[in-house]
C-alpha cells in the first residue's frame, strides 16, 4: 500500500514533468450506420481519463492532449448503441465511427441511466460480472452488496434492501423502466421481482430521480435487462445453481433472437425457477423456512428509423415459508420466546420442502408498452403500464379445515407517461414529462390497511449542461395524489371512509467538477417530499411477529427531505490504486415512525398488547462510504469497503431505531494466469466485519425493544471460479462459500434475531453456459 | 412520416387513459377473521343442586375498539362446581361457537387453569385429549373459606405437525402458543 502510493506519487510527478510530449489529437467524424446521417451530439469519452467531448453539428469531434500509446475511446448518442474502439496513437489520427440505432434507447431508464453514470451524487452500480457472483439470491442479497446499501429481514426467506438507513416506501424501485407497485410498505414485504431480468442494477439518488417520482427519500434502485439484439442471430444463456444450506437449486433460461427475415422484429424470453428447503443455521435447522418461486417474463421490440416500440410482460410468483416457531400468540409468549436461547425442538430439524403455515403465497403481473419516436430532433416516449399484485398471507390456524388465507390483497396499479426531450443544443440537453396513475387495492380476512383507490398526476422537468470540466444538472417535479379508503368493519354494517389529499413537490441540483484527469467530485442537493402510505394512516390491528397493536395516524403529513451528499473519486494516475468517498447528511422533517405507549396496552382476549402508534418527528441520517483498493501487483488486488450511518429522532433527541450498525468489507482477490482452455480464472475471499448497533433508542419514553442488538460478528467468505472453452461455448464454473466457518450469529436488521441464528455454511456451486449466433 | 408518427403515439396514449379508467370495478368488502375468538363463557353447575352461574370475558368488536367486558367470579364457599367453558366469535351473525373446533382438535389444545393461592380455589378433574393428556374444556372447581383473589385461564394452541402435546407441558410451553390469556378476579363469598 504504501509503495504504491509511493510509485504514485512518483507517476504523478513523472506525468507532470513530461506533461509535453502528450499533444497528439484525435479527430473524428461520427455517422448513422447505413444511411450516414451526421449524428450531431454524441458523446465521447476517452475511457483511461474520463476527458469527454461532443459531436459537433456536422458530427465532428476532436481530442487533444492525447499522449501516444492505445486510447480506447466510448462513442455513444442517445438511441444508438455505444460503440468502443483502441486506437494506437503514434501521431495525431482520424477515425470515422458508424453507429448503429440501437435499442437500448427504447428505455429511457437506461438511457439516463447511462448518460448520467459519469455525472449523478450517489450511484452505485452492480455490473453483469458482479451480479453473475452473487446471482441466486433475492433481489435485497444482491443489493447488499453495494457499500451503503444493507439487508432488512424478517427470517430466512424475506428481504428487502435498505439505502443509507431507508427502505420500503422510501424507496422507488424501477422493474425495466416501471415503478414498481406492491405491497411494499412492511418489512416482512420483499420487493416482487426477479433478479434475473437484471443485467445491471443501479441505485441512484439525485436529479435523476426526478423521473420516477417526488418520493423517492432514500434514493432509487434501477433493475435494468440488457438491451435486446441490435444484429440479425440469437443469443441463449443457461444457468444453473445449488446451495448447499438449504438444498436449494436455481435453474434460468434466457432466449433472444433478431431474425434475419424481418430484422425490425427482436424479442426475448426469460424465466428462472427456484425451489429451496428449510434453511439450517450452524446448530439447528429451522422448519418452514422453504421456497418455491416460478418468474417468466417476455420482451419484443419493432425498430424502424426514428420509431422505437416495446412491450414487455413479467410474471413473478412466489410461495415461501416463515419460521413455525416465529408465530407468537402474545406477549407473553414473545417474551418466553426471545428469553429462549434457541428455539424449542418441535419448531426445529425437519428437511424438507414442504411449506406450512405461516406462509406467503405472492403474485406479481407487470405489462408495459413503451413507445418512442423523433420528431424534428425531438424525442418523445409514451410509457403505457399495468400491474397486478396479489398477495395472500396464511396464518397458523386452530381449525385445520380452513384452507384461505386470513390476508388476501390484491392490488392494481395503471400508469401512463409521457417525455419529451428537447434537441441538444450544445452542451444543453434535457427531459420533460408528465405522467398519471391509478391504482385500485382491495382485501378481504383480516383487516390491515382498508381497500383504496388513489390517483395520481405528477410533471417534471430536468435540464443538464456539460462541458469538459463542468456537469450541471437541475430538475423540478410537483405530483399530486389522492386518495379514497373504505372499510366495511366485521360485523357490522358500518363503513369507515377517509379521504386524502396530498400535493408533493421536489426539486434537485446537482454539480461535477473534474479537478484532473483523475480526481472528480460531485455534489447534490434534493429536496423530496413523500405523503404517508395506507398503512401508517390506517393500520390497526394486533402485529404478530412484534407481539405489538399497531394504530395508524390519519394526521400524518408528507415527510420532507433535505438531502445532500459530497462524492469525491481519485484514481492514481497508473492505477494501482483507486479511493472513494460519499459524504452524506438526510434532514428529514415530519419522518414517521412507530412508538410504542407503554401507558396504553390494548386489552384483548389473548392478554395485553402494548400500543404501537405512527408518529412524526424530525430526525438526522449522516453517513459516510468509503472504498479503497490497491492492486499488490498484476494479479492481487486488495479492496475495502466502509458504510456508516448516524440516525438521530431530533424532538427527542435520541437515535433512531432499526438502522444498520457500521459495517467493513476486505477483500483480497488474485487472478490466476489463463491456460489455452480455462479463461477468466479468478479467486477471491472477504471477510465482512458488521459492529454491535450501540446507537439505539433509550427506554426514556417507553421500551422500543424487547431485546438489546445482536454483538457484532465477522464472516469469511469465497469465490472461486473459471470459464471453460467448451467448443466455442463458454461455460462458467464458480465455487463459492459464504459463512465458510460455520460462525453463530445474530444480525440487527433481521426481525428475527429475537428467535433464531442466521444461516450457517452455505456452499454455491454455480454453472453457467452462454450460446451466441450472428447470421451476419 | 413524423407528424403521423406524433399523432399516432398521442392517439395511443388517449386511448390507454380511456381503458384504463374505465376498467374500475368494485370488489366486494368481506372483512372475517374466521380465526377471532371474542367470548369465553364460564358456565358453573353446582354439584348437589343450586344455581347455574355464568361469566365471561367478552369482546364482541374483537381486538381493540371498544373495551372488553370482564366479570368477576362469584362463587360460594366449601362448594364444588362442574365447570364448562364455552368459546365464541361474536364478529359473525350468527356468532360461531369455536369450542366445538377445539374440541375437534383435542391434540392440538390444552386449556390451564391457575387459581392464585389466595383465591381459595381448587381446579380438578379436567376433561382428556384421546391420548390421556389433559384438554381442560370441562373442569371441576372446588372452592375453600370466603376469599379474594385471581384465576388465570390459559388456552394454549400447538401449531406443529405433529402437535408434540406432553402431559408435563407449562402453560408457557416453548411447543404452544396462546389463543387465550384471560385474568379474572374471583370473589368467594
Amino acid at each position: 500500500m504504501k509503495r504504491s502510493l509511493y510509485l504514485s506519487l512518483l507517476t504523478l510527478g513523472w506525468s507532470v514533468l513530461y506533461g509535453q510530449d502528450c499533444n497528439l489529437r484525435l479527430t473524428g467524424h461520427v455517422h448513422r450506420a447505413g444511411s450516414h446521417e451526421n449524428l450531431v451530439a454524441a458523446t465521447i469519452v476517452q475511457t483511461s481519463t474520463g476527458k469527454t467531448t461532443a459531436s459537433n453539428a456536422n458530427g465532428d469531434f476532436k481530442l487533444d492532449d492525447l499522449c501516444p500509446g492505445a486510447v480506447t475511446i466510448i462513442i455513444s448518442h442517445t438511441g444508438y448503441d455505444s460503440v468502443s474502439r483502441t486506437i494506437q496513437l503514434t501521431a495525431s489520427a482520424h477515425i470515422d465511427v458508424d453507429l448503429r440505432p440501437g435499442v437500448t434507447s427504447l428505455q429511457a431508464v437506461s438511457v439516463t441511466g447511462s448518460r448520467s453514470r459519469t455525472n449523478t451524487g450517489f450511484i452505485k452500480e452492480l455490473s453483469a460480472g458482479e451480479l453473475d457472483e452473487i446471482k441466486g439470491g433475492s433481489l435485497g442479497e444482491i443489493l447488499s452488496r453495494m457499500n451503503g446499501v444493507s439487508l432488512l429481514q424478517t427470517g430466512a426467506t424475506i428481504s428487502k434492501p435498505v439505502i443509507h438507513g431507508l427502505h420500503s416506501s422510501r424507496i422507488l424501485t424501477l422493474n425495466n423502466g416501471v415503478r414498481h407497485e406492491g405491497q411494499q410498505w412492511g418489512s416482512e414485504h420483499a420487493p416482487e421481482i426477479d433478479p434475473y431480468i437484471a443485467k445491471r442494477i443501479t441505485v441512484i439518488k439525485g436529479v435523476d430521480e426526478l423521473r420516477y417520482g417526488s418520493d423517492a427519500i432514500g434514493g432509487v434502485i434501477l433493475v435494468e435487462p440488457a438491451p435486446l439484439l441490435t444484429l440479425p442471430g440469437y443469443k441463449a444463456e443457461a444457468d444453473a445453481l445449488f446451495f448447499s444450506n438449504n438444498n436449494q437449486f436455481v435453474s434460468a433460461l434466457l432466449l433472444e433472437q433478431q431474425s434475419k427475415g424481418l430484422p425490425s422484429l427482436t424479442y426475448r424470453v426469460q424465466g428462472s425457477i427456484k425451489k429451496a428447503a428449510n434453511v439450517k443455521t450452524p446448530d439447528y435447522r429451522l422448519n418452514n423456512t422453504g421456497l418455491s418461486e416460478q418468474n417468466f417474463s417476455f420482451t419484443a421490440g419493432w425498430r424502424k428509423e426514428h420509431f422505437n416500440s416495446e412491450i414487455y410482460y413479467s410474471r413473478f410468483q412466489t410461495e415461501l415459508g416463515i419460521f413455525s416457531g416465529s408465530h407468537i400468540g402474545s406477549l407473553a409468549d414473545l417474551t418466553k420466546a426471545i428469553a429462549a436461547a434457541r428455539p424449542d425442538r418441535t419448531f426445529t430439524g425437519e428437511n424438507t420442502y414442504r411449506i406450512a403455515r405461516p406462509s406467503q403465497r405472492v403474485r406479481h403481473h407487470l405489462a408495459k408498452w413503451n413507445t418512442q419516436f423523433d420528431v424534428a430532433s425531438n424525442r418523445f416516449t409514451v410509457l403505457i403500464t399495468g400491474q397486478y399484485n396479489s398477495r395472500q398471507e396464511y396464518d397458523v390456524v386452530r381449525n385445520t379445515s380452513i384452507e384461505t388465507p386470513q390476508i388476501d390483497l390484491s392490488l392494481y396499479t395503471f400508469t401512463q407517461e409521457l417525455t419529451w426531450e428537447h434537441p441538444r443544443r450544445s452542451r444543453w440537453s434535457g427531459t420533460v414529462g408528465a405522467s398519471a396513475m391509478q391504482q385500485d387495492n382491495s382485501y378481504s380476512g383480516r383487516y390491515l390497511l382498508p381497500n383504496y383507490r388513489a390517483y395520481a398526476l405528477g410533471g417534471f422537468a430536468i435540464e443538464k449542461w456539460v462541458n469538459d470540466k463542468w456537469d450541471l444538472q437541475a430538475g423540478m417535479r410537483a405530483d399530486f395524489k389522492s386518495m379514497k379508503t373504505n372499510r366495511l368493519l366485521a360485523g357490522s354494517s358500518t363503513l369507515v371512509n377517509h379521504q386524502f389529499a396530498f400535493p408533493t413537490w421536489a426539486a434537485s441540483f446537482n454539480a461535477g467538477y473534474k479537478l484532473s484527469n483523475t480526481w472528480k467530485i460531485n455534489t447534490n442537493v434534493s429536496a423530496t417530499t413523500r405523503p404517508p402510505q395506507v398503512n401508517e394512516l390506517l393500520t390497526n390491528g394486533v402485529h404478530h411477529g412484534t407481539g405489538t397493536y399497531e394504530i395508524g395516524n390519519i394526521n400524518l403529513k408528507p415527510e420532507r427531505s433535505f438531502h445532500w451528499s459530497l462524492n469525491s473519486v481519485y484514481t492514481s494516475p497508473n492505477k494501482n490504486w483507486q479511493a472513494e468517498v460519499t459524504l452524506y447528511r438526510n434532514d428529514i422533517n415530519d419522518f414517521i415512525y412507530q412508538q410504542p405507549k407503554p401507558d396504553e396496552p390494548v386489552l384483548t382476549i389473548r392478554g395485553a398488547f402494548p400500543k404501537i402508534e405512527y408518529v412524526s418527528a424530525d430526525a438526522l441520517l449522516r453517513g459516510m462510504d468509503l472504498a479503497v483498493s490497491t492492486s499488490l501487483s498484476r494479479a492481487i488486488m486488495l479492496s475495502s469497503k466502509y458504510a456508516m450511518l448516524r440516525a438521530t429522532n431530533k424532538r427527542l433527541d435520541d437515535w433512531l431505531i432499526g438502522m444498520p450498525a457500521d459495517r467493513i468489507i476486505n477483500e483480497l482477490s488474485v487472478t490466476v494466469p489463463e491456460t489455452a482452455t480455462l479463461k477468466d480464472n479468478k479467486l477471491s475471499i472477504d471477510m465482512q466485519t458488521v459492529w454491535k448497533q450501540s446507537r439505539v433508542p433509550s427506554s426514556r419514553f417507553g421500551q422500543q425493544d424487547y431485546k438489546a442488538p445482536p454483538a457484532g460478528y465477522h464472516l469469511i467468505n469465497a469465490v472461486l471460479s473459471t470459464t471453460l472453452q467448451l467448443a466455442k461455448t463458454p461455460v462458467t464454473f464458480s465455487l463459492s462459500g459464504r459463512n465458510l466457518l460455520n460462525h453463530r450469529y445474530r444480525e440487527y436488521l433481521n426481525a428475527f434475531r429475537y428467535f433464531t441464528d442466521e444461516r450457517g455454511r452455505n456452499i454455491i456451486l454455480k454453472i453457467k453456459l452462454e450460446l451466441k449466433h450472428t447470421s451476419n | 412520416m413524423n407528424k403521423q408518427n406524433f399523432s399516432l403515439g398521442l392517439l395511443f396514449f388517449a386511448a390507454s387513459v380511456l381503458l384504463v379508467s374505465s376498467c374500475k370495478k368494485d370488489k366486494g368488502d368481506e372483512e372475517n377473521e374466521e380465526e377471532v375468538i371474542t367470548t369465553m363463557q364460564l358456565t358453573f353447575v353446582p354439584q348437589g343442586g343450586g344455581n347455574t352461574v355464568t361469566y365471561k370475558f367478552d369482546d364482541p368488536d374483537g381486538p381493540g375498539g371498544a373495551q372488553p367486558l370482564k366479570d368477576q367470579i362469584r362463587l360460594a364457599p366449601n362448594k364444588r362446581y362442574n365447570v364448562a367453558v364455552q368459546l365464541l366469535n361474536k364478529t359473525v351473525t350468527p356468532a360461531s361457537d369455536i369450542t366445538l373446533e377445539v374440541a375437534a382438535e383435542p391434540q392440538s389444545h390444552r386449556f390451564y387453569y391457575q387459581p392464585a393461592a389466595a383465591s381459595n380455589i381448587i381446579v380438578s378433574d379436567l376433561d382428556n385429549d384421546g391420548a390421556g393428556i389433559p384438554l381442560g374444556i370441562s373442569s371441576v372447581w372446588t372452592t375453600g373459606a370466603p376469599a379474594s383473589g385471581s384465576i388465570k385461564i390459559t388456552l394454549r394452541h400447538y401449531p406443529g405437525n405433529p402437535p408434540n402435546k406432553a402431559a408435563g407441558d407449562g402453560a408457557d410451553s416453548g411447543k404452544s402458543s396462546t389463543d387465550i390469556d384471560v385474568d379474572f378476579t374471583t370473589s368467594i363469598q
